[in-house]
């Protein structure tokens, strides 16, 4: 198990490696925005634009760019600054980072919450009405995209817009060290947001999978042997079929932790997803690159997590 | 003035008409008694473009900068007409123009940790350091370049300028190579606005220049701070705050301040932002108008319609052609090009008649007898057709005297470089079907809006034939910096152009460095009138839409919208109710 992890964390910087040259390549090789010519406005001499130029490092050719790009990255964990206000980029995703784990957190807790019971309930009466309501709502979860969600729940539930003024408004957000009452109630909306889509996917693949491992011949003997049936439900059936769930719950997790882009514009949440809009609209790249290496990191460990995680629920799964 | 990428939406021009008539009551644009005390809140999309007054130049930043900060001259909200403010009365102007003369008014300080009075020196500061690249000002070549000693090419440090003499602590004599006639107008910019030279110096050196973080006030407001001087009040992309500026005082000022605290809050989704300022959760839109859907739903409510208001954006959308490649370097294929748009199609793109009045020429209404009347009002349009939608047999025939037999363009496909988002990328799409009805096959390429700009239309060797979604709004309050920058040949540059049809007519630029020495205003405005009808015959560029800009405020606050800037309001006469 040692070698293996050391072998993925050694695969795992590799591929951050990879992930920043191609973020830089991307942005050298196609038509974004001239960041030097945003930064000097719309008077400026192209005088002045090469001047600004030379001052952010932009007139060097872009391997050398990349080269001091990684060297602050590796020699001293600096991300750069941003193009558009000088802010340093690793400042500014830390600060944001408490709430996109916000967001992500609370996010997954209701999709496991509500997600995981609806597809055991499905997966237990099977065709039933209740089983076609449950699914059929997942569907629309599934289909409503993030943004639409989003407007309709502060349209119908948050306070200043909606018609029930039951939840924080969009833009409501404080740390949870400020007001713990007033971070909650700002990101309840969010969450349920957010877990809609994640919460029904969940639910489909939990009743896939639980109806998949019922059939079992294990599980025919746990009920031979006379145990109640929520015990081979919860015992030996679910242990099963909850093992890919686990999977797929740590890859969500890594790619949330990157941003949730969408749920953050819309509930208007400084968090690391907001960041990285304004950045490609800005064409910063420097805040670009940072909030691409942030998600990546994010991804790539918790896939490491998940993989070790596997070999602890699954006894057939081991790593040389 | 640079535009943001947003969505305006308005009444047709005449929007000043329908503010005296009564919609868009509870005006306090007058300075009429408010209320003294709260806080008011503003909602905006984006952040500011630069929070240091030295770089600014968005009109949502300039809404936060003037009433921090104090130029030399600056506008009351339902006015175009500056007025001195840091100044102690108008500009006076040397008989040949080569000098201008300034009086600073006494007792002005600077917030703290500064403190102390305001002097001529600090003005003069800080107008050089808009030349540093590390500040890199983004007009102060183009309005102050004039001065003597001005340097032509950037800086590494904050130049000194021989042509800003500062005789005494309250006096400022400019000293001009040329007369110019927008100089007095230029200094209603935020440059001009003091800045502490032995405070700012240290943030000014490198690369960048810090300042903005640091920055110090000489208006009724300033941004949050610590006693060191760091601005506390400014996350970017999250918050202002402005807090009142204790060192003010509102004896040398005619701004009334009536609320103690204003909070810029950013971020948020237009849609949900006009939801909050009608339920009362937020008092006024910064830089986004409210959506369509939202304005046609408040113009049909009669409560909520008389919290708009609606002000002109002074200048104009329009599509550029390409006139140093065929088939657009042909007069009478551009004049053809100018029949067939479709400019109420176009205008639908953007909401249709509630966006504002087709446009028919460059210098908008609202401008007046400050060049528009000159040149020609409403009733000036070379290229009429019934309803704006195009006039087919008139470019057909205009094709046909080109040279094109058939009447229709029969040569290589043409391309367009556009925004790749609404609405931009529908109005590309208008100006592609407009064109193949006289036979254009036109290619688009769709881009993010910046990219459009910095990559292709501001770069003359990669500018396409046709930049459909450009547009200029008035730096200030005079037609030159509508037309100039915009049309005169010698302002064509390899990048970063702003002549994107890269007209070069000399008859035109004559007229145009003729009358940019003009001091006399009725001289003045009467050049720049026929230089803009000269403009529009030459249909390099076809105007499509005079724009309005909506401002949303809720019921608890007075309205003051700066007729100036754009409808940005003014908060600093704005009072809570």
């Amino acid at each position: 198990m040692g070698a293996y992890i050391v072998r993925r964390t050694l695969w795992a910087i590799l591929l951050l490696l990879v992930v920043s040259f191609l973020t830089f390549v991307i942005f050298n090789v196609f038509p974004s925005a001239d960041p030097a010519a945003l930064r000097a406005g719309r008077n400026a001499t192209p005088a002045l634009i090469e001047q600004i130029r030379r001052n952010l490092g932009l007139d060097k050719p872009f391997y050398t760019q990349y080269w001091i790009y990684l060297k602050g990255l590796l020699e001293h964990f600096n991300l750069g600054y941003s193009y558009y206000n000088t802010e340093s980029v690793k400042s500014e995703i830390f600060s944001r980072l408490p709430a996109t784990i916000s967001v992500t957190v609370g996010g997954f807790v209701a999709w496991m919450l509500i997600g995981i019971p609806v597809g055991i309930i499905s997966a237990i009466k099977p065709r039933s009405l209740l089983d076609r309501i449950m699914m059929g709502g997942s569907l629309v979860a599934i289909s409503a995209p993030v943004y639409f969600l989003g407007l309709v729940s502060l349209f119908l539930f948050a306070q200043g817009t909606g018609v029930l003024q039951w939840a924080g408004a969009a833009g409501s957000y404080v740390p949870i060290t400020q007001n713990p009452g007033t971070w909650f109630n700002s990101l309840i909306l969010a969450w349920l947001t957010l877990a809609a889509a994640f919460a029904a996917f969940y639910a489909r693949m939990t009743r896939g999978n639980l109806i998949e491992v019922m059939h079992e011949d294990y599980i025919r003997t746990a009920r031979a042997k006379g145990l109640r049936e929520s015990v081979v439900i919860t015992k030996h059936g679910l242990r099963a079929a909850l093992t890919p769930i686990v999977t797929m719950a740590g890859m969500d997790i890594g790619l949330l932790l990157g941003g949730a882009i969408l749920t953050e514009i819309v509930f208007n949440i400084p968090g690391i997803g907001r960041y990285a809009y304004d950045a490609i609209v800005n064409a910063d790249l420097p805040a670009i690159q940072g909030t691409v290496l942030f998600g990546a990191f994010f991804i790539v460990f918790a896939n490491l997590v998940v993989d070790i995680l596997y070999a602890f629920l699954d006894p057939r799964v081991t790593y040389g | 003035m640079r535009r943001r990428n947003a969505v305006f939406v308005g009444l047709a021009a005449g929007a000043l008409v329908l503010v005296a008539a009564g919609f868009g009551n509870g005006g306090n644009t007058s300075g009429a008694q408010g209320k003294k005390g709260g806080t008011i809140t503003m909602l905006s999309n984006g952040d500011v473009d630069h929070i240091d007054p030295g770089q600014a130049y968005y009109q949502f930043t300039y809404a936060i900068t003037y009433i921090t900060q104090r130029p030399l001259l600056a506008y009351k909200p339902n006015s175009v007409t500056p007025i001195p403010d840091l100044a102690a009365s108008m500009p006076t102007v040397s008989a040949n123009g080569l000098t201008v003369t300034v009086h600073i008014k006494h007792g002005i300080k600077f917030s703290p940790p500064v403190n102390r009075e305001v002097t001529s020196a600090d003005v003069k500061y800080a107008m050089e350091r808009g030349f540093d690249s590390a500040v890199a000002n983004g007009y102060a070549s183009a309005y102050f370049g004039d001065l003597v000693g001005a340097p032509t090419t950037p800086q590494n440090k904050v130049p000194n300028i021989s042509g800003i003499q500062t005789p005494d602590k309250y006096t400022i004599v400019f000293k001009l190579t040329k007369p110019s006639g927008v100089f007095v107008g230029a200094l209603q910019e935020p440059l001009t606005a003091p800045v502490p030279a032995s405070y700012a110096r240290k943030y000014d050196k490198g690369t960048a220049s810090s300042y903005g973080n640091w920055q110090v006030a000489t208006g009724p407001y300033m941004i949050q701070n610590n006693a060191a001087g760091k601005i506390t009040g400014y996350t970017p992309g999250r918050q202002i705050v402005l807090v009142r500026n204790p060192n003010w005082n509102p004896k040398t000022s005619w701004r009334p301040a009536y609320a103690d605290k204003i909070v810029i809050k950013e971020g948020f989704d237009p849609t949900v932002g006009t939801k909050q300022i009608l339920s009362g959760s937020a008092d006024v839109n910064g830089d986004f108008p409210p959506p369509a859907a939202e304005l046609k739903s408040i113009t049909s409510n009669s409560s909520q319609k008389s919290e708009l208001e609606f002000t002109a954006t002074s200048g104009s959308r329009y599509v550029a052609l390409n006139t140093r490649k065929p088939p657009f370097n042909k007069l009478l294929v551009r004049q053809a090009v100018a029949y067939v748009l479709d400019r109420n199609a176009l205008r639908l793109t953007r909401g249709g008649p509630i966006d504002g009045k087709i446009a028919t020429h460059f210098i908008s209404p609202d401008f007046g007898s400050v060049g528009f009347n000159q040149a020609g009002g409403f009733n000036f349009n070379p290229f009429p057709s019934a309803g704006g939608s195009g006039d087919v047999a008139k470019a057909m025939a205009l094709m046909k005297k080109a040279g094109y037999k058939s009447g229709k363009y029969s040569g290589p496909q043409v391309t367009q470089v556009a925004d790749n988002s609404p609405p931009g990328s529908n109005t590309a799409a208008v100006v592609a079907n407009s064109l193949a009805k006289i036979g254009f096959n036109v290619k688009t390429i769709s881009v993010q809006h910046a990219a459009m700009y910095t990559r292709f239309c501001n770069v003359p060797k990669n500018e396409p034939n046709i930049c459909p979604n450009v547009g200029w709004l008035a730096d200030f309050h005079e037609p030159q910096t509508l037309l100039d920058p915009t049309f005169n040949g010698k302002n064509i540059i390899p990048t970063n152009n702003s002549n994107w049809p890269l007209l070069n007519d000399p008859a035109i630029n004559k007229l145009m460095d003729k009358a940019e020495l003009e001091l006399n205003p009725e001289t003045r405005y009467k050049e720049w009138g026929q230089i803009d009808d000269m403009i529009t015959k030459t249909a390099a560029a076809i105007p499509w839409i005079w724009e309005t800009s909506p401002t949303l405020y809720s019921t608890k606050v007075t309205h003051a919208s700066e007729l100036w800037n754009g409808g940005e309001p003014d908060m600093s006469f704005m009072s809570v109710k």
